[in-house]
């Protein structure tokens, strides 16, 4: 059981980094090469807000520091939107996907930079929710990343199914210049979709960080974020999350039952199968893979 | 006779003919022999600068082939650098093998990966192809870190390569290697230039261009993606082999994804598609974080530990910076000012097939 | 050559010019007027730049790095030729592209209800009585409708978003000779009852002159003849040209016969 609580605790992180990466790319068939640094540096952020409020577990000021970080996070993705990508509409996508390789980059060395590469890990919600006899425990945080994973889900799902503008971004991720045309504003809709992304990616981040020490080096789990929507399908939501879940119990299983070291191996063994059996992922409409 | 008409030419040799018009053999006369005197002025810290520059050259000209000429997004080129770091390193280390045989037998092992690693590359095109190339290069970091860790005196300490020699010279000084890699990165700019030149560098950028036209054409376009993967992936190995020797020891963590990136940056900036491109993009890039640690030094407040970010940050503006505003690269530049001197009061060159004018 | 009279046109173009990729000129100083409530057909073989003309007009031209390097597009008096395409479509003046004209992944329904607003709900429902084909396949997806569903679609997103001019660009385009006619007559029948001025590109110069008003005849990037629908149907180049109404002889005759196209009256 506590294998299950742990494996969908740490899916749920994977599942939100595709979830950003799959939004971005139905809007705009961009692959954002920047995920796993922009989950990193909102993580970052998140743990200084906390040390301007004094946040504790008390609630007023974990409250304004979360509201803080998501309100900042979806205020840099549409920074994002507009001071780069924007500038790239209507060139090959494998541009804009080499732009944010750069923006990575930039936002690596300012972790560096910013946060002299401290490790800094966020000590939220760390107490035992439940605990097992063999040792084993359920925490809070576990919890809350589960349930945010899925409302977050359920509510993208409604969005694009129900609303008016879910379907206009439908529209416009397939046709945009029609789009344009039929009066959508693109820019809205891409802004948003960055906004979200940037949003999702810092909720990961703060999420991964409650149970692993943050550094420069953990932008890695980027890696995990692009095989889990790699393996669900880049443009499927439902496919993020089910990849989340699969690769986050490849890795836990081997890290558990085989060795620590091959863990790491994980997710690039898994994308070398996906890219080899089945490159649109699981229910990723089947492009022809002449897409550039 | 000849004419020294770009438009109109007489025989097959003027049509092959890389520089065209009078003056531009008298500037690379004159370069040529500006930089053949160099070492004689130039202090031991600027030629190390200038080695690590015709090694970057080697590998940025390897994965212009590729990216540039042939349209293969990659970013598996430090694999290829580390597999030809390593097999020197082992074949010098631990069989003594002398350099004039390491160095062919580390391009062959490139040769050989590269051929593997361009297999998918038959099925993908772009990011599902980059994709491809970026988890083949974990797996080939994965194995060669695994192989440090049981081989090397200490986990992380590497192999130590000895310095190449023939008879009783042995290479490892400053002025020396500069000869040395100068004239193989000369050499390696030769044979690309060349090899742009001929059926295969025209049916790479056909490829580039459209593949499946390029197919209907006749053009073998399997054959020729491996031929592109291979022969970089060769480059990409000599680099590594030069640099294993040139810094003597060789550790697999250098070989991260982000050097990958940087060799991008390289072509980026300098131009995709064209070789002197690459040679700019290289010395670009190389020179960047040393004039950003330059310029930082000039200011009153001192980074210290985060000047390696801020330099690491400066590659990534230059690659944000050149996609957004020239995305032809470096080499764009030269031709605008070129041809607004050789054209003027024309405003346009005209239009020559093959991507590269 | 006689001219719309009365009152100022909807659409004006003049002198336009428009360069691909600073290489090639595909138009080159062409004159074009609406007037309010009329049908207007470009006519020409392919090349000719009626569908680059359309594209300037509705904005679609700077996303595919082609420039405007002359003339002028006005509006009603305001000009086109720096607005961004979802601007000149919420002025009014909306194109149905030749290809890409419907979401091919969203049902027949999302994409008319694509542009809805509460205002434009009765027009959306008129969409459904012009085209009782789209009613019976409300929700079916897209890009499985036959080729002349697909267009009546395209038209009918098109008028959802409350058009002042409509650009149609090739709406004859791989349909059968009996589907294009239908969905040319119901194009008549919406300029009748909401007066609404439509600019039609046409290969098939007989079909879009039936219809037409006035028209223009354009060749290699310039418009070489223009006049009442009528006056052109009965043009002795128009006929030999454009309507195949070519006069019938052996095949000596054929052979031999150049007669250069003069344009003449």
């Amino acid at each position: 059981m506590e294998l299950f609580v742990s494996i969908l605790a740490l899916g749920s992180t994977y599942a939100l980094l595709a979830a950003g990466i799959v939004i971005i790319y139905k809007a705009s068939r961009v692959v954002n090469f920047a995920h796993g640094e922009l989950a990193i540096v909102g993580a970052y952020v998140f743990h200084s807000a906390g040390f301007v409020t004094g946040a504790s577990l008390s609630a007023p000021s974990l409250l304004i520091t979360i509201a803080i970080s998501a309100i900042g996070s979806a205020l840099f993705g549409v920074l994002i939107y507009f001071s780069l990508m924007r500038r790239l509409l209507g060139r090959p996508t494998f541009v804009a996907a080499m732009v944010t390789i750069g923006l990575a980059i930039i936002l690596k060395a300012g972790i560096v930079v910013i946060w002299q590469s401290r490790s800094v890990g966020i000590a939220i919600g760390r107490q035992a929710l439940f605990n097992f006899a063999g040792g084993g425990r359920i925490t809070w945080i576990d919890l809350v990343s589960i349930l945010a994973c899925i409302a977050l889900f359920a509510a993208l799902a409604g969005f694009f199914q129900y609303t008016r503008l879910g379907r206009q971004f439908r529209g416009a991720a397939e046709n945009p210049l029609l789009a344009a045309q039929r009066q959508v504003n693109i820019n809205l809709i891409l802004a948003l979709a960055w906004a979200f992304a940037v949003f999702s990616a810092t909720l990961a981040g703060v999420l991964f960080g409650s149970r692993s020490m943050l550094s420069p080096q953990s932008t890695i789990i980027g890696l995990s974020g692009l095989t889990a929507a790699l393996v669900g399908g880049l443009d499927s939501l439902r496919g993020a999350a089910i990849g989340g879940v699969l690769v986050a119990a490849a890795t836990y299983l081997t890290a558990r039952l085989i060795s620590p070291t091959l863990a790491e191996a994980v997710p690039f063994l898994i994308l070398l199968a996906v890219m080899c059996w089945r490159p649109w992922g699981l229910f990723g409409t089947v492009e022809e893979l002449n897409r550039v | 006779m000849t004419t020294n008409s770009p438009y109109l030419h007489v025989s097959y040799a003027e049509t092959n003919r890389v520089l065209v018009e009078p003056y531009q053999r008298i500037v690379v006369a004159a370069i040529v022999a500006a930089i053949v005197c160099l070492p004689f002025v130039a202090g031991g810290y600027f030629l190390h600068l200038m080695n690590l520059c015709s090694i970057a050259v080697i590998g940025a000209v390897g994965i212009n082939l590729l990216t540039g000429y042939c349209g293969q997004l990659s970013l598996g080129q430090a694999s290829f650098l580390a597999i030809g770091a390593f097999t020197t390193a082992i074949l010098s280390q631990r069989f003594g093998v002398p350099f004039f045989l390491a160095i062919p037998a580390s391009c062959c092992a490139g040769a050989v990966v590269g051929f593997v690693v361009g297999l998918p590359a038959l099925r993908f095109r772009g990011i599902y192809l980059a994709i491809t190339t970026l988890a083949m290069h974990y797996a080939i970091i994965y194995v060669l870190t695994n192989y440090q860790a049981i081989v090397g005196p200490s986990a992380s300490a590497g192999i130590s390569v000895p310095a190449p020699s023939l008879g009783g010279f042995t290479l490892n000084s400053e002025r020396g290697w500069f000869y040395v890699l100068l004239i193989v990165a000369a050499l390696v700019v030769m044979f690309a230039l060349n090899l742009s030149r001929t059926y295969i560098g025209r049916a790479w950028v056909a490829i580039r261009d459209r593949d499946i036209a390029a197919e209907t054409c006749g053009i073998n376009v399997p054959r020729y993606k491996l031929l592109a993967f291979t022969i970089s992936a060769a480059l990409a190995a000599l680099a590594g082999s030069l640099g294993a020797y040139f810094t003597t020891v060789v550790t697999v963590e250098e070989y991260t994804l982000e050097l990958a990136i940087v060799y991008l940056a390289m072509i980026i900036v300098g131009g995709m598609g064209s070789v002197i491109g690459s040679v700019l993009g290289a010395v670009f890039i190389t020179l960047l974080p040393f004039g950003v640690g330059r310029v930082f030094e000039a200011f009153p407040w001192q980074l210290g530990t985060t000047a390696f970010g801020v330099q690491q940050a400066a590659i990534g503006v230059a690659i944000i910076g050149f996609l957004l505003f020239e995305p032809d690269g470096l080499i764009e530049i030269y031709r605008r000012i070129a041809t607004y001197f050789e054209r003027w009061p024309f405003r346009y060159r005209e239009l020559r097939a093959g991507g590269s004018r | 050559m006689s001219e719309p009279i009365g009152q100022a046109p909807l659409l004006d173009v003049r002198q336009l010019e428009v360069v691909y990729h600073d290489v090639a000129t595909a138009v080159q100083g062409v004159s074009i007027e609406v007037a309010p409530g009329s049908i207007v057909a470009m006519i020409g073989t392919n090349g000719a730049g009626k569908t680059t003309t359309l594209r300037a007009v509705s904005g679609f031209l700077p996303a595919e790095d082609v420039a405007v390097t002359d003339g002028t597009i006005s509006f009603g008096g305001q000009s086109l030729r720096s607005l961004l395409p979802h601007q000149i479509s919420r002025l009014g003046v909306v194109l149905v592209p030749e290809r890409e004209k419907l979401f091919q992944t969203l049902t027949v329904h999302e994409n008319l209800d694509f542009s809805l607003t509460r205002a434009r709900q009765p027009i959306r429902d008129a969409v459904y009585d012009y085209f009782p084909r789209l009613a019976e396949r409300r929700k079916q997806v897209a890009g499985y409708l036959s080729g002349g569903e697909k267009q009546m679609l395209a038209l009918g997103m098109a008028l959802v978003c409350e058009p002042k001019l409509l650009l149609v660009d090739e709406l004859s385009l791989g349909l059968a000779p009996i589907v294009t006619s239908e969905i040319m007559t119901i194009l008549q029948t919406i300029n009748r009852n909401l007066g609404l001025a439509m600019l039609i590109v046409e290969q098939n110069a007989a079909a879009a002159l039936r219809v037409a008003s006035f028209g223009y005849v354009m060749e290699s990037g310039r418009v070489v003849f223009k006049g009442e629908a009528e006056k052109l149907l009965k043009h002795q180049d128009m006929r030999e040209f454009y309507l195949g109404d070519r006069k019938a002889g052996s095949y000596r005759n054929v052979r031999q016969y150049a007669r250069k196209r003069r344009w003449w009256g």
